[in-house]
């Protein structure tokens, strides 16, 4: 029995925190809630008075006790059910409430039952003025304390008509008649409290969790609903989900709109309904398909097939849905009529043509009218600057010279007017072959020479005579040349250099990069922008910026990057500049690709074909060399055998080489249709082919790119050989 | 600017005068170019039209005819064709000079039999070399003469 001290609240029993594992009083919830969302609204949910009434009444007549719910401040929430007896009277009587707690009978200081509960969140028992007990039950959800339970107004010893007396007075009320009602009381032993604090502490818990699970459940039913909504209320997009094997499992109304199925009717049916019968497209949507189960999302465009077996042009939008565990339970289709866009785009784009074939139309005119009095012009001036009509003097020439040299401007940017269309429309053809850079820079500087001596500039080349061939169009190279060093020699005052060089791109070994450097005034870091641009014309230049109509440079790069090389510049004003361009080396590796595979190597040799045509009078015209590449094109067989392209080296075009996965009785036979065919053709009945060939076998036990690296080498080698023999023969 | 011309007197020439048909609309290109082929020793007839040319081809008998492309009464391409169909002109050569873009002519021109394609204006000295390789003679750069 504890002496009771006047003036102040005992504490019978105050169970530590560190007692917890004793005691079953800390429901600790730390493990599934560790982080719980609680705003404000959650919480007010959490402890809503009347959801708990039905709870608290039940335990409380079950109990025999009082109980009430409380905030964390130990605020009363809601009222206080099955209020005993003895309280009742007291509080009824009172004018005011006990300080702080609602339980205490109390005039002195204040219960701290529900702040030592919710502090320590363990359970607390506390015995008033009066001798009524009562214990305060945390309520923790996770780590927070939300509030506590109160439970007692009982005894829990006989009633002591001395301190009940002194409550008598302090409260105003009559002593007979509150130790009438309090000896009626029956006590509570203080240790069935503490097990009925412990009892209410896991109810309470208990109850809070379910609580926080329902609140948790309705809120995701609520969102649920929302996106049922969004999904069904998307009016312009086909919405549906598929299961693994194709079976369409929902169907929003936008689907319904958009392909004219109901869910009714199509839930359970596999999509391929709505597909288009085309092959290719049905591929293309299994492909995505695919692609969504690798990656998660697949998107492509294509027809579809609405119920009314009307098609329609859509975008469509495949996300695979997927468990947590990672595998993919389903697709999530989203699908955009895109047909009326697609009819627009359609319409642009045929006016995009129309309008391309309408300028490249005029421009093809303008350029054929400003070639005809381009062309008189040009007679006239060179034949009286030739003499034809007799000598000239000085200044008579001089006047020509110079009439001459502006019908030379002119005539280039008619062509420049022709390129830049056929740039525009995409209509820019090339001819590749493999190239030699040296020859044609030679070529290009000699055309050049004259110019550039007018202003007494010298032109160096420092191609390196063994540099590799290059895969593209000699005309084009030639043309890109051209423009860059007619431009050097522009920008160059008198008596200055200018060089190309050409070498092996050290930055990527599978092209060549060549400069061409002048010694001229720069370019500005301004113009070095533009100077690509199309129409764009170098600001600050003074009589320089006569240069045509801006178009060359741009044509250039144009032609450079079909070549799919780059172009730029390095310039500093003062200090001269320097074009670069690369152009792709030729790779007689990735020519011969696609006869090197598996099979045709696996048949162990390879043999290199010969084909020497004895040069008739004068030079052999293109078009019979062209006559004659498709003759031999015919006589090989495609998947086995390659005509290597001729070189833009008019010495080599006499002898083409072929390629080809055969044995000796192979060549044979390709050796006699190749007799026979040009035999055939009249025009080269003077050509006496010589056809030779070398034998090689594919090297053993290496691996498939050693094989070829070996095989490429030796054909290298093999075609040097023969070049080189011929020239010396000559 | 020096231009390489090419001075060869008709004397100079041991064989008889060769002639060629200029097929030209153009009245200031058959007067320009008149003028240069006969210093080079041709004698050199014109026609200005489609059908004029033929008659004047069969006639004349030239040794090599330059054609124009675009021709009133025809086309260059159908002069062309019925040269080729013509025993007494099938073996004549034709060299084509045209403002015609070569890229969509050239190759046409060329399988149509014509020797060699040339987009207007030529250069004079590229040009006069095709005649005379058409004309199977002999084209040594000592002949030409610089001025």
């Amino acid at each position: 029995m504890i002496p009771e001290v006047p003036g102040r609240l005992d504490a019978v029993t105050r169970l530590p925190p560190a007692a917890s594992t004793r005691s079953p009083s800390r429901f600790s919830l730390a493990d599934e809630n560790d982080a719980v969302d609680l705003s404000a609204t959650m919480l007010a949910d959490l402890l809503d008075f009347d959801a708990w009434g039905e709870v608290l009444k039940t335990y409380g007549r079950t109990m025999r006790v009082a109980v009430a719910l409380t905030d964390s401040g130990g605020l009363l929430l809601g009222k206080c059910h099955n209020p005993q007896p003895v309280w009742t009277l007291i509080r009824g009587a009172a004018s005011e409430g006990g300080a702080g707690c609602p339980f205490c009978i109390t005039k002195r200081l204040p219960c701290t039952a529900v702040a030592d509960a919710v502090r320590t969140s363990a359970v607390v028992v506390v015995h008033d003025q009066a001798g009524l007990t009562h214990v305060a039950v945390p309520l923790t959800l996770g780590k927070q304390t939300l509030g506590a339970i109160i439970a007692g107004q009982v005894f829990d010893r006989y009633p002591q008509p001395l301190s009940l007396r002194r409550v008598a007075r302090d409260f105003g009320i009559s002593a007979p008649e509150l130790w009438e009602v309090a000896k009626q009381e029956r006590p509570v032993a203080s240790t069935l409290l503490q097990a009925s604090g412990d009892l209410l502490c896991a109810l309470g818990h208990a109850f809070l969790q379910q609580r926080h699970g329902a609140i948790l459940e309705k809120k995701l039913a609520e969102t649920n609903d929302r996106f049922r909504w969004l999904a069904e209320g998307i009016r312009d997009y086909a919405l549906f989900t598929l299961d693994t094997t194709g079976r369409v499992t929902s169907w929003n109304v936008g689907a319904e709109r958009m392909l004219a199925y109901t869910q009714a009717e199509i839930v359970g049916q596999n999509f391929s309904c709505i597909l288009s019968p085309d092959d290719v497209q049905r591929q293309a949507t299994e492909n995505q398909l695919a692609k969504a189960l690798q990656m998660g999302r697949g998107e492509y465009e294509g027809w579809s097939l609405r119920r009314t077996r009307e098609q329609f042009w859509a975008n469509v939008n495949i996300t695979a849905l997927s468990s947590a565990a990672g595998t993919t339970q389903g697709f999530a289709i989203i699908m955009q009529d895109m047909t009326e866009r697609k009819k627009i785009a359609t319409v642009l784009e045929e006016a995009q043509r129309e309008r391309s074939r309408l300028q490249e139309k005029f421009l093809s005119h303008v350029s054929h009218e400003l070639r005809t009095p381009l062309t008189a012009i040009y007679f006239f001036t060179t034949n009286v600057l030739d003499g034809v009509f007799g000598d000239l003097n000085l200044e008579q020439r001089k006047h020509l010279t110079f009439a001459l040299d502006n019908i030379g401007q002119l005539k280039n940017m008619v062509s420049d007017l022709l390129d830049i269309t056929r740039v525009e429309t995409h209509k820019l053809t090339l001819a590749h072959q493999p190239t030699r850079l040296g020859k044609i820079t030679d070529e290009v500087l000699s055309t050049c020479r004259t110019h550039a001596a007018a202003k007494n500039i010298s032109l160096r080349s420092e191609v390196a005579p063994d540099l590799h061939f290059v895969w593209a169009d000699p005309a084009r190279v030639r043309q890109i040349l051209t423009n860059l060093i007619d431009n050097g020699i522009k920008f160059t005052p008198d008596s200055g250099t200018i060089t190309v060089k050409g070498d092996l791109f050290g930055e990527d070994p599978d092209f060549v990069r060549v400069s061409v450097s002048d010694s001229g005034c720069g370019i500005s870091a301004e113009n070095r922008e533009i100077i690509f641009d199309r129409l764009a014309q170098v600001k600050g230049g003074g009589e320089l910026s006569r240069n045509g109509l801006g178009l060359r440079l741009f044509i250039s790069r144009e032609l450079v990057s079909r070549h799919g090389g780059r172009i730029w510049l390095d310039s500093h004003l003062g200090h001269g500049s320097t074009f670069y361009f690369t152009l792709p080396v030729f790779s007689l590796a990735k020519y011969c690709s696609h006869i090197f595979n598996a099979p045709n190597l696996d048949a162990g040799s390879v043999t290199l074909i010969t084909v020497d045509l004895v040069e008739v009078e004068g030079s052999v015209q293109a078009d019979i060399l062209r006559e004659i590449r498709k003759i031999l094109e015919r006589c090989i067989h495609a998947g086995q055998d390659a005509l290597l392209p001729s070189t833009s080296d008019e010495d080599s075009e006499m002898t083409f080489f072929i390629v080809a996965c055969t044995d000796a009785k192979g060549f044979a036979l390709i050796a006699s249709r190749i007799l026979r065919d040009l035999q055939n053709f009249d025009k080269a009945s003077q050509l006496h082919p010589v056809i030779s060939s070398t034998m090689l076998p594919v090297p053993r036990g290496q691996s498939r790119e050693e094989q070829i690296r070996e095989l490429i080498a030796r054909i290298e080698s093999l075609v040097q050989e023969h070049l080189l023999g011929k020239e010396k023969s000559k | 600017m020096t231009e390489t011309i090419d001075l060869m007197k008709p004397g100079s020439d041991q064989r008889a005068e060769k002639k060629i048909l200029i097929i030209d609309d153009d009245e200031h290109l058959l007067q320009g170019l008149t003028p240069r082929l006969k210093t080079n020793g041709y004698s050199v007839v014109c026609a200005g039209d489609a059908v004029t040319a033929i008659s004047m081809a069969r006639k004349e008998v030239p040794d090599l005819i330059i054609l124009d492309l675009g021709l009133p009464a025809g086309d260059g391409f159908l002069v062309l064709e019925r040269m080729r169909a013509l025993a007494d002109l099938a073996a004549t050569p034709v060299i084509v000079l045209s403002a015609r873009d070569p890229a969509h002519n050239k190759k046409r021109a060329l399988e149509a039999g014509a020797a060699a394609y040339f987009q207007k204006p030529p250069d004079n000295h590229e040009f006069l070399t095709a005649i005379r390789r058409a004309l199977g003679e002999t084209v040594a750069l000592s002949t030409f003469l610089k001025t």
